[in-house]
């Protein structure tokens, strides 16, 4: 019975020390390599993912669509409709030379 | 042209009023009210495979999709696991990519906004092009939604490699410059056969002066051609010439056409309409001009010498215009790249007309082959067979019925209706209609000869007078009566007969197919149009004649109830 408990205690204090060393080393800017990689390849994984959920629901409601046919062309077609435009009637008609 | 001059004259809504926006803007969205969620096992599993494999032809309700008037969709389609990824990944996101790229290798994104403010059939239309795609693939799904995309994608890219060419060369665009681009285009009508200027492709690019503003536009957003048909009736023309040809003389008098190359051809193809609007691009364009007349009456044997020799001459006025000499090998080149494109045509063509299998729906090769044929040889078509021909195979090895709701095999005749082209897919999901050919798919059914010149020429003038909408449209009664042989051929048992309210020549011809209708006792539906003026007849209009004749005369019940009647009137 005092050998498992003593174990017990030996495995928890193992493991307080790890947390504290972790601890220790986040504050300190320490990382193992592997752990670093990790965490960029997460951040990037975690970016990518929003951005392709993003896209999707870009994609399935339409939000490409309703955007160009609500804003941008309206904004287009009144920008064409107020040109100035060359009145190509006043150029004169004549036959022109062979 | 002003330097860029943008005002966003952007009214925002007051508080008291966004309550409504907002009420109105969820409209454009699914309501959760609709949701529905399963009551009990039997249907949680008919759930879960309907999420898994998509909901079956019948139970669809692609109406119900729809937002009012506009045509935008309150969510794309479902079409299962599988098929809606393949929709995401390699059709919505792989054609957004590949546009951009298109522009950055054809030119670069500086001369493609220069244009896209310049020209109103420019921003007008093309940004919304993967509506296009969605409004002809709507329903589809496996092979077929895959080959027919492919279709798609070639189309887009030919026409971002035509836009972008009119851009880098157009004068109007570099301060009235001609730089060296536009020393090296070549404008002709769009009805001209690209391949009369293969002999100078290694140096000139050939560029048709209406198929991006206008015939491609009809079929992406149909309000873009409005303007140019108004246009040209504002300064006396009257509305009831075929509305083609009021389009392209439109464009010029809006100065809607980039000065883009030092001469013009032109043709008076399909009809005398041309010579109408050529006489008015001719007055504004005021380049040298070439016309390469073709005659109506194309099966006499002495009108081939003659068009033979109206090619010779146009060659002679290019060398003339452009200093370089005529050269044979690449005309060899250049044909024999098209003759392999006319032969897997065949092979596609031998499959739809005897199998079940064709992984192609009717809009996609339509517009595919007319394109293609008309246009000339271009890289992306060999790629999209490549890609096609796999498709196919693989379609015809496993005996994949593509269109299993066939109830109906169409044979489409005559002009079609630009502005509704994607018909053809909503009647084979409203109706099981399904357009196995058309009439502009079977012009141009020949290879062209390269063993001597003179055999080439030839060949090319035949090639050149079998024009989109000349073939069978004109040329003589027997040539117009090919439908009944192609009907056989396609194993088809019924027609859409399109019927160009505005076209002279096919107007003269409509009683002696009524009878040849009721003779034969075949199905026929008349679906009257403007070809790319929609106002005349509206698409609701096309619709409920199509619904009119399968209740009344064929009296079926429509496979997708939801289909018969929506609104869709400002839709591009």
């Amino acid at each position: 019975m005092n050998k498992k408990k003593a174990l017990k205690a030996i495995v928890k204090q193992g493991k307080k020390l790890r947390k504290m060393k972790k601890a220790a080393n986040r504050s300190s800017g320490k990382r193992c390599g592997g752990c670093l990689l990790f965490r960029v390849l997460g951040k990037i994984f975690g970016i990518l993912a929003a951005v392709y959920a993003i896209l999707f629901a870009v994609f399935f409601f339409d939000l490409d669509g309703k955007l160009l046919y609500y804003v941008v062309e309206p904004l287009l077609v009144k920008h064409y409709d107020k040109m100035e435009r060359k009145n190509p009637l006043d150029m004169p008609y004549k036959i022109k030379e062979a | 042209m002003k330097s860029l001059d943008i005002k966003l004259n952007v009214e925002l809504p007051k508080l008291s009023e966004l309550g409504g926006k907002l009420k109105e803007a969820a409209k454009l969205f699914p309501d959760p009210k609709n949701i529905r969620l399963p009551k009990n096992l039997d249907e949680a599993k008919k759930a879960a495979h309907d999420f898994w494999y998509g909901k079956p032809h019948g139970e669809r309700r692609l109406g119900d999709l729809y937002v009012e008037k506009t045509g935008l969709y309150k969510h794309r389609e479902w079409r299962g696991v599988k098929d809606t990824f393949y929709y995401f990944h390699m059709i919505w996101l792989y054609n957004y990519a590949n546009m951009v790229a298109d522009i950055m290798k054809f030119g670069g994104p500086v001369i493609f906004a220069k244009g896209l403010w310049r020209y109103r059939w420019m921003g007008q239309t093309y940004l919304p092009v993967l509506h296009w795609f969605d409004r002809g693939l709507e329903g589809m799904r496996g092979e077929a939604l895959r080959a027919s995309a492919w279709h798609y994608r070639a189309m887009v890219c030919v026409t971002i490699n035509q836009f972008m060419n009119m851009f880098n060369a157009d004068a109007k665009l570099h301060n009235g410059a001609h730089n060296d681009a536009w020393h090296h285009s070549i404008a002709h009508k769009e009805t001209v056969w690209g391949g009369v200027f293969y002999p100078w492709s290694d140096k000139f690019k050939n560029i048709p002066m209406e198929m991006i503003p206008y015939f491609v536009t009809c079929h992406v957003n149909n309000h873009t051609v409005l303007n140019y048909i108004d246009a040209v009736q504002s300064i006396g023309l009257p509305g009831d010439p075929c509305p083609m040809c009021q389009a392209e003389a439109g464009l010029f008098v809006l100065d809607d056409m980039p000065d883009y190359a030092p001469f013009v051809v032109t043709t008076n193809e399909a009809c005398d309409g041309s010579v109408a609007s050529t006489a008015i691009q001719d007055w504004f364009l005021n380049v040298p001009l070439f016309a390469l007349p073709q005659p109506m009456q194309f099966d006499d044997p002495l009108v081939q010498e003659h068009c033979a020799n109206e090619i010779r001459e146009l060659w002679k006025f290019i060398e003339e215009q452009t200093g370089v000499p005529f050269n044979w090998e690449l005309l060899k080149e250049k044909l024999e790249r098209q003759n392999e494109l006319q032969r897997f045509e065949w092979e596609k063509w031998d499959v739809d007309a005897k199998t079940n299998h064709y992984p192609i729906n009717g809009v996609a090769q339509a517009l595919y082959r007319i394109y293609q044929s008309q246009y000339g040889d271009h890289y992306i078509w060999h790629d999209t067979d490549k890609k096609v021909g796999k498709i196919l195979t693989k379609c015809v090895e496993q005996k994949i019925d593509t269109f299993p709701k066939t109830r109906h095999r169409v044979i489409a005749w005559s002009c079609a209706p630009l502005y509704y082209s994607n018909w053809c897919t909503w009647a084979y999901n409203c109706w099981g209609l399904n357009t196995v050919i058309n009439m502009d798919s079977l012009m141009f059914d020949m290879t062209i000869r390269t063993d001597t010149l003179d055999n080439c020429v030839m060949d090319m003038a035949r090639y050149h007078e079998w024009a989109p909408m000349r073939r069978m449209a004109v040329g003589g009664m027997h040539h117009i009566f090919e439908l009944w042989d192609y009907m056989e051929r396609f194993n088809c048992d019924m027609v859409m007969m399109y019927d160009q309210l505005q076209c002279k020549g096919m107007q003269g011809v409509v009683g002696l197919f009524e009878d040849e209708f009721r003779k034969r006792n075949i199905h026929a539906i008349w679906m009257p149009h403007a070809l790319p003026d929609k106002r005349t007849v509206s698409r609701a209009e096309i619709r409920r004649i199509i619904n009119d004749y399968m209740t009344t005369v064929m009296h079926e019940e429509p496979l997708d109830p939801s289909l018969l009647e929506f609104d869709d009137d400002m839709s591009w």
